[in-house]
């Protein structure tokens, strides 16, 4: 026979639907999403891995200041690689943007077609799709420069441009102002000729193993090519940030995304367990004569819970289904707001299914076994009685008479509920934690600019670049152009002021290893005012995400080698816009061997314009310095609105469930004041208002707890997905909105409420009465 | 003899406010009897008749049932017990709300390998015609006969009734007893019955008085009469 106790499931659900409904959505969403974000995150991260060979991204590439010739092209590609003309052409057009052009590609960096169809004729044009997407650009539209125009066909993801950093050297992709293309080899050879750049892609005969190896060959490769033309830059892959800064961003979010999964799942399932002891609590009578009668605890534990767990098991299945069809492509969105990612296929992910169906039913499995195995501990007489506290309060707390009824009336609703309200409490400490999460990042990144243009080192910051033909060729020709360099790159402005740079890297360990920018001043700089003497100095943002405190001794490293550099840290440099040290110039040009009078760049507050452009390996001003809080806009901005969107979801569901079951618990003696004529507004007084008072000191307690947690969070968030440094900053207005913000929550939800207090009818109290 | 109770002693709280309930009580009770434990509120009849069931346990003394003692058994053998021995009957009806008249009997059926044919129990339970109701849908009588339709579903070898007619008024209550009286002749259960309603004592086979935890008077009743003849 059947247990006949399994037909009350449906009759159950049924009469519960509001808050099985509630909780199976929030389910559905939150698995929805975490397993839409893994299974996307995982299939990008294969297609990204699997670009490399399916579109044969190239090892490296080099750009020479002339065309190659064939009898050099043939030397080149005797020291074991094969060339691949890879020209391309900039255009500034007329909205302001950089473009550049490609001919489309056969062998090398092969283009992925997302959307249209290639240029065939010329004056036409496939751009790249985020671009595209940044700037509100789509198949049919036209592009148009000073004096030429071309016409959309098509949106492409070119495969050494996963992410459009338009100089190697820069901090940070700039998606939006930077734009690559492909065109036909006719419209290309009727672009401005003047600007052609002869960049070459290679790849090698035989990949090197490892990035050592492959650090190891293309240097050897850069002298080799050196020795045969002129070079003026030299990029091999491992270097290149527009083909791995994806790969090494990718899967960042995951350990957070995951975390935030399972902390809802926890909640959940005390939510669960709150409204199951409700239920044993109403059942109490039902329960006593079934153990009476000679039903096992397990029967009891398993019947009561089928429910939760099916709720969720159907949840999470359903969570998973949407996470592989529709809330995937969210997800993939945005990656593809931050990257320029080929087309992905969905890969099964066996872990995402574990992470987002199997744990999720464990927890809950777990929760709710503990709390039922606990509150069916009684003997079945104590059921019977009606007797569920394990420890009886001996008595009541004391309440003066002074205080008026109704208020101690409400303080009774508020002891005899702290169970509920401690789960509340830390709902509202989680939701809100969420919302100012989504609150946060907007205004840190506003802060971040404010603070960064006003400590900047300099207006401008030129980085000079030495040609790679002066430090790879014969001996003469190494003298002969670094002279020509040095000559050219003099400047006549009164504001200019050498520094010289290095850079070095941070010792792996609890952080990842990060690059670290030596600046060598001037004593007197009047850019870098600081007494540093023989000492060192390191910027705010270095001290902050290090925590590290003057005194300290920092040791960094060569990247790539095993030379160590330790320095005293005499001061900390208010300075948030990088990872910098800074040292007096004839200190680090002592300390890295360099010449007396050797110096890297500029610092400079006009514009220096008499040093020839080749040499400017790139200019730091505002607008470079605050590209990474403009892309972080970009790439995180739309999902901050989800983020707001979730927490105010969690934190309805979880008031509404927590007040209905004060609600019901109350039931009873919500009948009974009736009975006794009391109105409903004044039942919503006793009961709403007490836990509006509840919610009023949960909302104002747990913000300075959520600051504190949220410092932690963010600094972990730092860590993990930005190089560099952004200090963390709370707007004041933030605590206002989310106080706001919880409070209309509640209210809705309040309103709801009073329905069901209207609801209650009179003869509850006369039923079950003993 | 198949119900065997000795030296049974009970009692609640410590120190000063201890109260002993039963103060070493011996009884025996043949199979198919019916027994009525009578006696004001507190003379200990409901801790016995809990002792009885195995839902509460004595501190000192033997309760022997077909051979078997209680004392020796463990919290699992206990349910085992339960599940095929006892059906319990409250005052309160203590129904599934959200089950049906029929489910709420099935509940019962489902504890026994040989369970009593539930169409048959409800005619005889004369609520065959409400079966699809759920209880709330029921009179206090017709909740108290499922209640006894899911004790005795299961055809248990001892019926334990803790005040049956407590909350019933005077027809619906002898309606309810003429029903365990039926019970108890069409299928032998022992029957233990609790109550304060000295009257009930005159359907019994056997009555036990109990006051401040003794047995006061423990005799076969010579003159046993139908329910349907009872008067109060």
């Amino acid at each position: 026979m059947k247990n006949p106790l399994h037909k009350r499931l449906p009759r159950e659900l049924k009469s519960e639907f509001g808050k099985y409904a509630v909780v199976f959505f929030l389910m559905v969403a939150t698995i929805g999403f975490v397993s839409g974000f893994l299974v996307a995150d995982n299939s990008m991260l294969i297609a990204y891995n699997e670009s490399f060979e399916k579109y044969n991204i190239e090892d490296g590439n080099f750009r020479t200041a002339d065309r190659i010739y064939r009898s050099q092209r043939e030397d080149i590609e005797k020291l074991g690689i094969r060339l691949y003309e890879n020209y391309y052409i900039e255009e500034e057009l007329d909205n302001g943007n950089t473009m550049r052009f490609f001919k489309n590609r056969e062998e090398v960096n092969k283009v992925c077609l997302m959307e249209g169809v290639f240029p065939e004729h010329t004056g036409e044009i496939a751009i790249d799709r985020m671009y595209a997407d940044n700037n509100q650009l789509s198949v049919g539209d036209t592009l148009t420069s000073k004096d030429k125009s071309w016409k959309i066909t098509g949106l492409v993801a070119l495969s050494d441009y996963s992410c459009l950093f338009q100089n190697n050297n820069d901090s940070m992709f700039d998606s939006v102002k930077f734009g690559v293309s492909v065109v036909t080899a006719d419209e290309f050879d009727s672009l401005n000729q003047d600007k052609l750049q002869y960049n070459y892609s290679w790849k090698y005969n035989q990949e090197p193993s490892d990035e050592k190896e492959e650090k190891e060959i293309s240097e050897d490769l850069m002298e080799d090519i050196g020795a045969i033309v002129t070079l003026e830059t030299f990029v091999p892959r491992y270097t290149n940030q527009a083909i791995t800064f994806t790969g090494e961003d990718m899967g960042g979010d995951r350990a957070m995304i995951i975390m935030l999964l399972y902390i809802i799942m926890v909640i959940m399932a005390f939510v669960f367990g709150i409204t199951i002891s409700n239920t044993i609590r109403k059942e109490a009578g039902v329960i006593g004569t079934l153990r009476a009668s000679g039903y096992t605890r397990r029967e009891l534990v398993l019947h009561y819970m089928e429910l939760p767990v099916l709720v969720t098991l159907a949840g999470a299945l359903i969570g998973n289904i949407l996470g592989y069809t529709v809330l995937k492509n969210v997800c993939a969105g945005m990656y593809y707001g931050s990257y320029s990612l080929p087309t992905y296929k969905t890969v099964w992910n066996a872990e995402a299914f574990l992470l987002t169906t199997i744990v999720p039913v464990l927890i809950m499995l777990v929760v709710n076994y503990s709390v039922l195995r606990h509150k069916l501990r009684l003997s079945p007489l104590k059921f019977l009685r009606r007797d569920l506290s394990g420890k009886k309060q001996k008595r009541a707390i004391a309440l003066s008479p002074r205080i008026k009824i109704f208020s101690r009336f409400r303080l009774r609703v508020i002891f005899q509920n702290m169970s509920n309200y401690v789960v509340l409490f830390i709902g509202i400490v989680f939701a809100n934690l969420l919302l100012m999460f989504g609150l946060l990042l907007p205004s840190v990144l506003s802060h971040y600019q404010l603070e960064i243009q006003n400590n900047m080192l300099a207006k401008y910051q030129y980085m000079l670049q030495v040609p790679v033909s002066a430090i790879s060729g014969s001996k003469l020709e190494e003298l002969l152009n670094l002279a020509m360099f040095y000559m050219d790159v003099r400047t006549d402005n009164d504001d200019a002021e050498k520094f010289s740079a290095y850079s070095l890297n941070t010792l792996p360990g609890k952080y990842k290893s990060e690059e670290v920018l030596l600046y060598g001043v001037e004593p007197d700089s009047k850019y870098v005012k600081a007494d540093l003497e023989d000492g060192a100095y390191i910027s705010s943002a270095y001290a902050d995400k290090f925590q590290i405190q003057v005194g300290d001794t920092i040791t960094l490293k060569e990247k790539y080698e095993k030379d160590e550099y330790s320095f005293q840290v005499d001061g900390i440099y208010d300075y948030t816009a990088g990872l910098c040290v800074f040292m007096e110039r004839d200190k680090l040009n002592e300390t890295f061997d360099l010449e007396d009078d050797y110096y890297s760049g500029y610092f400079s507050d006009t514009e220096i314009t008499d040093i020839r452009k080749k040499y400017i390996g790139s200019v730091v001003d505002l607008d470079a310095l605050t590209k990474i809080s403009r892309q972080l806009d970009v790439s995180m901005g739309s999902m901050m609105g989800l983020v707001n969107g979730f927490a105010i979801l969690i934190y309805m569901v979880l008031i509404y469930l927590l007040s209905k079951i004060i609600i019901e618990k109350n039931a009873q003696s919500i009948s009974m004041v009736k009975i006794l004529g009391y109105t409903n507004g004044e039942i919503s007084r006793l009961y709403i208002m007490s836990t509006s008072i509840v919610v009023v000191i949960c909302l104002l307690v747990s913000l300075p707890i959520e600051r504190a947690v949220m410092e932690v969070l963010f600094r972990e968030m730092m860590l993990a997905s930005i190089s560099g440094w952004i200090t963390m900053w709370v707007d004041p207005m933030i605590y206002v909105q989310m106080f706001a913000a919880g409070l209309l929550t509640y209210v809705a939800v309040a309103l709801l409420e009073f329905r069901k207090i209207k609801k209650v009818p009179m003869d509850e109290a006369l039923k079950n009465v003993e | 003899m198949f119900l065997q109770i000795q030296g049974i002693k009970k009692s609640f709280g410590s120190g000063d406010s201890r109260v002993n309930v039963l103060k070493g009580l011996d009884l025996e009770i043949e199979k198919g009897e019916f027994c009525v434990l009578l006696g004001p509120s507190g003379s200990g009849k409901s801790t016995l008749l809990n002792i009885i069931g195995g839902i509460d346990s004595a501190d000192e003394g033997k309760l022997i049932i077909d051979g078997e003692c209680l004392a020796d058994m463990s919290e699992k053998k206990l349910s085992v017990y339960r599940r095929k021995h006892l059906g319990y009957i409250f005052q309160m009806y203590n129904l599934i709300p959200n089950l049906t008249v029929r489910e709420n009997i099935e509940v019962g059926a489902y504890l026994s390998d040989q369970p009593l044919d539930v169409d048959e129990l409800l005619h005889i339970l004369g609520i065959y015609e409400h079966q699809k109701k759920l209880p709330n849908q029921l009179s206090g009588g017709q909740q108290q006969r499922c209640a006894i339709g899911r004790a005795i579903v299961k055809n248990p070898d001892i019926l334990l009734c803790d005040e049956p007619t407590g909350a019933l008024d005077y027809n619906t209550s002898k309606e309810i007893l003429k029903l365990i009286e039926t019970v108890n002749q069409k299928y032998g259960n022992t029957i233990v019955m609790v109550t304060h309603n000295d009257a009930i004592k005159d359907m019994a086979d056997r009555v036990v008085k109990l006051r401040d935890g003794m047995i006061r008077k423990n005799y076969i009743n010579e003159h046993k009469i139908p329910a349907a003849e009872l008067d109060w």
